[in-house]
């Protein structure tokens, strides 16, 4: 089986971290994002993923090879010289996706994270036999998005509303896609997108469904929905009772680390943190809802809080970072430095205190 | 027959953070101000030396970043220029000193040394001969400024006379001289024996101190490598006074270029100076056949302007730059690639190579060269959909606005 991934462009919204490296690869509960989707993909038998790009291919394919290696599955490029919208790049990688063997192929969104209940939709899919199968999510506030508007029972899709300003249904687009190869057949190569022009026509055929997505969905493509995301990613590692989660009294709540991280003694983690390989957090540290890259340095009785620290990057003794301070990479805080929203951008020194949100160049 | 050599110093990558968004994709020194790279604003002022036999470059960028530019520029002047990487930091005296075996090379009797992001005449011909007078290890172009403005320089003392510098301090807290460093020098080879003896001098220091950690603790340089020599604290400072340096005070204009807003205020200095030394650089133009001109402007060959757009004064349009019917642009610089679309107004801004200004839209700033947000920067690939405002902004390279925005940094 085949899957088809949409990476798309610069991730501007993810600045500072993607200022160092491509989006797909800035790290996500201490995995690259594009990693978890893959390996989910791997799990359910997809032998050959495709990547559909249209930046920095080089810094990808370096990444890939080294991940086709450890998990045995061929990952693969196409690449966009103009941009496609949603749905163009699925027909311009049309040669990789079509195998001959009739068989469906999935197509994510590569800023999501979720369960991945790939298996449960492969089921939904066959048991439908409609042309395409689509994730949706529940969402609180449903206008600031597109919604589904489906068929309880069957799942199938009436139509799509873009942010209907009457409520309409409660069901949003995950992002998550399981299509028959004829789909292909409906997308021209040129921008286009898969909600406006593709899935309408496929529904006004009944031949589009939909499966409500069990479990947690985040669209972590900029920096508050991430902190957001890895609480839910943590919180249902938990109901799973994974190992991964760490244990002690020095923890909180759900709280990853890499096994080569170090954390010294009388400090606080949690909850909802996730910290890097390689990272050394010293003796006294507070640390809560926030993610430390890899090689981070957390000086002595320093208390972090709804932020992330970009890799390789150290905060000073006695330091305060709170309220979305974002550290890009390689970013050194000084001691005593309070930051309060700060986003810093890569190679920084900082020396004085950010009191109020502020863009630090 | 006496040679000369000249050094600019370009600096490197990790510095400079302040040059952003603009330095994203450009070495600072390769950004153009009036239309040339930076770095070629004293590159022509050295041409203009007598017997001048070579250029280098030192700076800690990769070599790739330079090849190009370093080749066409050779070509052009008919002079030799090189650039040179260190393999790290030295310090403005120790990269001298690091690369001495290849500046020596032709045996100069004479050797400039410039910083790249220096904006001023470069009077180094009338410096030159004033040195050969004075006869020191070394001349310091100087300028006098603003009492108040002094101390973010290096303030030094003169002998009004002779003058000889009699003394030197970088950044004072407290008033010493209204003269400052300009950052552009010229010496003998004896240069290379003064840094030798800083180095040699510390080392030994080192030695001594390692009996009284106290000292250690006390002393500014201790953190210094031995081969880390500035040419300010570590060269002036201590050889003032002793009849070895000298001063040359220019009264043309002279600035620092640290920031963006600061790159379109130079490029302004060297577009007016061009009226005086090469005025058929300068565009022309009444909104007959071609755009009415006002000011200074300068226009790339291959640039397309409407002629019923108004370009100027202050405006600079790079490489295959489009300009569409009814655009008025007022204190710009232009990045290569760029549309602006009709009837588009572009006040006191830069914008960057691929940009697109949308019909009828308007990017502007107040003009305060100095501010933060001074003048409005777009970074490469920006779109400006039609009609949308962008006041006193910085937007990232690669982002679309479509919806207007004021005092905002984008990412």
């Amino acid at each position: 089986m085949k899957a088809l991934i949409l990476v798309g462009g610069f991730g501007t919204r993810l600045r500072p971290l993607t200022l160092s490296v491509p989006k797909p690869l800035v790290d996500f509960a201490n995995k690259p994002m594009i990693l978890h989707q893959i390996e989910a993909l791997k799990a359910i038998g997809v032998t050959e993923v495709v990547l559909a790009i249209n930046y920095q291919p080089e810094v990808m394919l370096n990444f890939l090879k080294e991940f086709e290696k450890k998990l045995g599955i061929k990952i693969t490029c196409s690449q966009e010289t103009e941009p496609l919208g949603t749905a163009g790049p699925i027909a311009l990688a049309r040669d990789k996706l079509i195998d001959g063997s009739g068989e469906p192929f999935f197509v994510l969104n590569s800023d999501v994270i979720s369960e991945y209940p790939l298996k449960e939709m492969v089921n939904f899919h066959k048991g439908h036999g409609g042309e395409a199968s689509i994730m949706v999510t529940k969402v609180d506030e449903p206008s600031k998005y597109g919604v589904v508007v489906m068929e309880e029972t069957t799942g199938k899709v009436e139509k799509f509303v873009e942010k209907p300003q009457i409520f309409v249904g409660n069901k949003i687009n995950a992002g998550i896609y399981l299509l028959n190869p004829s789909v292909l057949n409906r997308i021209e190569l040129r921008p286009t997108s898969i909600e406006k022009e593709v899935f309408p026509k496929i529904a006004a055929e009944n031949k589009l469904y939909a499966m409500v997505l069990p479990g947690f969905w985040m669209d972590i493509g900029q920096p508050k929905d991430y902190i957001t995301g890895l609480r839910m990613y943590l919180k249902s590692l938990r109901k799973k009772s994974s190992t991964k989660l760490s244990t002690g009294s020095h923890f909180v709540g759900n709280v990853l680390v890499d096994e080569s991280a170090v954390i010294g003694y009388g400090c606080l983690i949690g909850p909802d943190v996730a910290i890097g390989p390689g990272c050394i957090i010293e003796s006294g540290v507070r640390l809560s809802r926030c993610t430390i890259m890899r090689g981070v340095r957390i000086k002595k009785y320093t208390c972090v809080s709804n932020s992330i620290i970009g890799w390789h990057s150290t905060v000073g003794k006695w330091a305060r970072l709170e309220n979305m301070t974002i550290l890009g990479e390689d970013v050194h805080l000084g001691d005593e430095v309070y930051s309060n929203g700060g986003v810093v951008l890569p190679h920084k020194e900082i020396k004085s205190s950010i009191l109020k949100p502020e863009i630090v160049m | 027959m006496e040679k000369v050599v000249a050094v600019i110093m370009v600096g490197g990558p990790t510095k400079g953070t302040r040059f952003r968004p603009l330095s994203f994709n450009t070495p600072k020194p390769l950004f153009p101000l009036a239309g040339q790279p930076m770095v070629h604003h004293p590159i022509s002022a050295c041409k203009r030396i007598p017997n001048l036999a070579q250029i280098f470059l030192i700076g800690f960028y990769e070599e790739k970043e330079f090849t190009l530019y370093v080749s066409s520029i050779s070509n052009e002047l008919k002079i030799p220029v090189r650039y040179l990487k260190e393999d790290k930091p030295h310090g403005s005296a120790g990269g001298l000193y690091y690369f001495r075996n290849i500046i020596m090379e032709d045996n100069p009797s004479h050797i400039f040394l410039l910083n790249c992001d220096v904006c001023c005449s470069f009077p180094l011909t009338d410096m030159l001969e004033a040195h050969k007078r004075y006869s020191g290890m070394g001349t310091v172009l100087v300028i006098k400024v603003s009492a108040e403005s002094a101390n973010q320089f290096g303030e030094l003392v003169a002998d009004p006379i002779t003058k000889e510098l009699l003394h030197y301090t970088e950044k004072p807290e407290t008033f010493v001289s209204d003269l400052i460093n300009c950052g552009v020098y010229v010496f003998t080879p004896d240069i290379f024996t003064a840094i030798q003896e800083v180095s040699t001098h510390r080392e030994d220091q080192a030695n001594l101190r390692h009996l009284s950690s106290f000292e250690t603790l006390q002393s500014p340089t201790r953190a210094l490598p031995q081969d880390f020599v500035r040419l300010d604290q570590d060269i002036l400072s201590p050889f003032a006074g002793k009849k070895q340096l000298y001063t040359y005070e220019t009264m043309d204009f002279w600035e620092q270029i640290k920031t963006p807003g600061m790159s379109l205020k130079c490029s302004g200095l060297y577009l007016a100076q061009f009226r005086y030394t090469s005025p058929d650089l300068l565009a022309g133009g009444d909104g007959t056949k071609s755009a009415s001109i006002l000011g200074d402007v300068y226009v790339h060959p291959s640039a397309k302007v409407h002629p019923t757009a108004k370009i100027g004064p202050n405006v600079s349009i790079s490489a295959n730059v489009r300009i569409g019917a009814g655009v008025r642009l007022i204190g710009c610089i232009i990045l290569d690639d760029v549309e602006v679309q009709e009837n588009a107004v572009v006040i006191n801004s830069i914008v960057g190579w691929k940009s697109s200004i949308g019909k009828w839209s308007r990017v502007q700033a107040d003009g305060d060269y100095n501010a933060k947000l001074g003048i409005t920067i777009l970074g490469e690939a920006v779109i400006v959909e039609d009609e949308v405002v962008v006041i006193s902004s910085i937007v990232l390279p690669n982002k679309t606005l479509n919806v207007s925005v004021q005092d905002e940094i984008i990412l």
